[in-house]
């Protein structure tokens, strides 16, 4: 009987492991087919092609990975409520890997052998710079980025579906100025973001009576900041705003916790820290943080909340959907550019394009959102205060906030 | 006397495969639809790249991680170039590019090749790639030169009027320029002069007691290198449009290494087999397990090295014809293959 059923179970093996070689082979024959979510269903029309590049691997894949979770979702839903113009949706998946040297040839393949519609994707703005190119003016594709980033993104046919530092600042640092005091401290990473944040941020800080007392520029991975922390803590700094980012930036919470800075009444800012950056720093560390987005959890709006139940129905609370992993800048990019075709009743670029130019949707996470000229997204901003490991709201902007770009 | 058949046909082998490489490449663009001639281009651009690694590494022995620091720089220069400058002209920016890789290459060298003791392997290692990583982290906090981001949308290059747009035509400037660069590589590495730098590999201190300045044979091939590199860079920063940090990386620099090991180092067409293999079973392998892939391609790589220390390559050419035989044939050599079969 025992036997039997080895020898069962090793024939049922060597079968299946037949099969999946076969599959194998057949996927490298075909040049590959699991990265291409295929449409649920009998259609009668052709799919649309919807391009997503994203870093599933390396060291943004804490992004990425959500990324290409929320394209899935909308796009299935989207297609369960009977496509776009009669046609489903097909999502082709590229690993950008954290590489932008690697991501030129995975957008090439996505634009001139798959022959997309659009593409989404791209978390730092050295993988969109990389690929727009390839994308937009080479390509003559649509390309729709979804992160947070430093603005000045001005290219036409690429589209900016995250938060600017003008949507980051115009409301959260009169907030600080309120509730933090008039000195700042900006602490930074040395890469192109922080630099072009903190010029902004400078001019908002000044406008409403704040002063900079110090601007310094560390290495991603820098981790003494003795120097810093005494120099914000003997210049009584209200306000750190801080845009040094991980690995560095766990090292430099800690030692500014430490000498006291959030015990004395300091605060603590950091557009960048979402839900998921909870689990960089311990909460205690980090009491009292202020941050300033899209969308918190904690905004608790119903349709938000509908889309974080579905979100981790299916996928987990893992990668969880947040603002700083620019999941809720994919959702409202596919959203919008679904809203786009529609009104275009076609998928060519140009027509897509000036339909998108003004596009707007009323749900969205954190509320509705529209495209301005500029090609960016006016939307409700956030600022949020960390309070044991959540965050709590303490400000809704008034109305949506322009991005104020390229105008 | 008498060799058996067998291993005269043996050793013919290295030719067989350029020839047929060489005839495939030459028509592929036939079969191939547009991505996949891209592709196929930027294989041939960083195969140049990796047959400048093999240069140092497979004939002189140094062991150089500073292969995308030549490559990088050359791409960076060619993009203000072209960028600031509005200079487009292939004529202009890859001699530029050579240039450039060939000046670094030259600095580098001074500083660690050329000093007043020969140096030894691990010190080459790591001196470039020390250079290669200051350098992409000077890079990264430029803003002059895009700092993180990069020099994005380069403009196409040009020859007069005519734009080189990637396709079959820039497939075949980058075919040429691979054969050619492939050609001269050849003839210098089975020339006396590639003698004496097989005998540096194998055996460093008996070439300086022969007389051989070592260290200036070592010094020119790490400028021959650095050019080689620096024409690739400049080719590739065009056919991507794009130049940034990465491409002057130890990351790049371990990449081209891996190319020339998984092919065969000392043989030429090894690291360009090995180049366009690495690239396909990356790019298959991540249609396939979308999160996993770079850990079977690491694994793949290292049993490779591991178990076949000379590379793909290896399982087809013999030692004997991988180490090759040097010079012009002179009387005293061994006989022609027909001589030999004479009856004795």
């Amino acid at each position: 009987m025992e036997d039997e059923i080895k020898q069962r179970l090793q024939s049922y093996s060597r079968r299946l492991f037949l099969q999946r070689a076969g599959l194998l082979t057949g996927m490298v024959a075909l040049g590959g087919g699991s990265y291409i979510y295929n449409p649920k269903g009998t259609w009668a029309a052709d799919p649309i092609k919807v391009g997503i590049a994203t870093d599933l691997t390396g060291p943004i894949s804490w992004g990425g990975i959500p990324n290409s979770n929320v394209a899935k979702m909308v796009i299935d839903d989207i297609n369960s409520k009977g496509g776009l113009l009669g046609r489903p949706l097909q999502m082709i998946l590229e690993d950008t890997a954290t590489n932008e040297q690697l991501a030129v040839t995975k957008v090439r393949k996505l634009v001139t052998q798959d022959k997309v519609d659009v593409v989404f994707g791209g978390i730092t703005s050295s993988m969109r710079n990389a690929i727009k190119d390839t994308i937009v003016n080479r390509g003559k594709t649509l390309y729709i980025y979804p992160q947070l980033y430093e603005g000045k993104e001005c290219t036409p046919f690429l589209y900016c579906t995250g938060p600017t530092p003008a949507q980051q600042c115009d409301t959260f640092i009169p907030w600080l100025i309120k509730n933090g005091g008039k000195k700042f401290y900006l602490p930074s990473a040395d890469y192109v973001w922080p630099h072009v944040l903190n010029a902004y941020a400078r001019t908002v800080i000044e406008k409403n009576g704040g002063e900079v007392v110090g601007e310094e520029y560390f290495p991603v991975d820098h981790n003494e900041y003795s120097a810093t922390v005494n120099k914000i803590m003997s210049n009584k700094v209200n306000v750190v705003f801080n845009t040094t980012i991980p690995p560095g930036v766990a090292a430099f919470f800690k030692q500014l916790y430490e000498a006291g800075f959030s015990k004395n009444g300091g605060r603590l800012a950091c557009v960048y820290y979402d839900e998921n950056a909870l689990n960089i720093t311990p909460a205690n560390e980090i009491e009292g943080l202020a941050s300033c987005l899209d969308y918190f959890k904690a905004v608790n709006d119903p349709y938000g909340n509908k889309i974080q139940a579905e979100y981790t129905k299916l996928y987990g609370t893992k990668n969880p959907f947040t603002a700083g992993s620019a999941a809720t800048g994919m959702y409202r990019g596919l959203r919008l550019w679904a809203v786009a075709v529609t009104a275009a009743k076609s998928l060519k670029r140009e027509e897509v394009a000036a339909a998108l130019d003004h596009a707007k949707i009323a749900d969205g996470p954190g509320g509705p959102s529209e495209v301005v000229p500029g090609r960016h997204v006016k939307m409700n901003m956030y600022t949020a205060v960390a309070k044991s490991g959540k965050y709590e709201i303490v400000e809704k902007s008034k109305g949506q906030v322009m991005p104020g770009e390229c105008v | 006397m008498n060799q058996p058949v067998a291993s005269r046909t043996k050793r013919q082998i290295i030719p067989v495969i350029e020839l047929t490489l060489l005839v495939i490449a030459l028509i592929l663009p036939l079969f191939l639809q547009d991505f996949w001639v891209l592709f196929t281009t930027r294989v041939f651009i960083l195969g140049m790249l990796a047959l400048s690694f093999d240069l140092v590494w497979g004939y002189a022995g140094m062991m150089s991680f500073g292969q995308a620091l030549f490559f990088g720089m050359a791409g960076y220069s060619a993009a203000l170039l072209a960028t600031k400058w509005s200079i487009t002209s292939v004529f202009v920016l890859l001699p530029v590019g050579g240039a450039v890789g060939l000046v670094v290459a030259f600095l580098i060298a001074g500083i660690i090749i050329l000093g007043k003791r020969p140096p030894n392997l691990v010190f080459v290692a790591l001196g470039t790639l020390t250079s290669s990583y200051v350098v992409e982290r000077l890079a990264r906090g430029w803003s002059y030169v895009g700092g993180q981001n990069g020099i994005p949308s380069l403009p196409r290059l040009t020859a007069g009027s005519f734009e080189l747009t990637e396709g079959p035509l820039f497939y075949y400037l980058a075919l040429v320029l691979l054969a050619l660069v492939y050609l001269g590589l050849r003839i210098l590495t089975r020339s006396q002069f590639g003698l004496v730098l097989a005998g540096i590999r194998q055996q460093e201190n008996r070439m300086a007691f022969f007389g051989y300045k070592v260290q200036n044979y070592k010094g020119f091939v790490f400028c021959l290198a650095g050019l080689i590199a620096g024409i690739s860079g400049g080719l590739y920063a065009f056919h991507e449009g794009y130049v940034g940090p990465g491409q002057l990386g130890p990351v790049l620099s371990t990449q081209v290494v891996l190319y020339a090991l998984f092919g065969g180092a000392g043989t030429l067409i090894g690291p360009i087999v090995g180049t366009g293999l690495v690239d396909l079973f990356s790019f298959y392998l991540s249609q396939i397990w979308e999160t996993g892939w770079p850990i079977v391609l690491g694994l793949l790589l290292l049993v490779i090295v591991v178990f076949r220390p000379t590379g793909l390559i290896g399982f087809l050419v013999s030692d004997r014809e991988r180490v090759g035989s040097f010079g012009r044939p002179t009387k005293a050599a061994p006989p022609t293959p027909d001589a030999r079969h004479e009856p004795a």
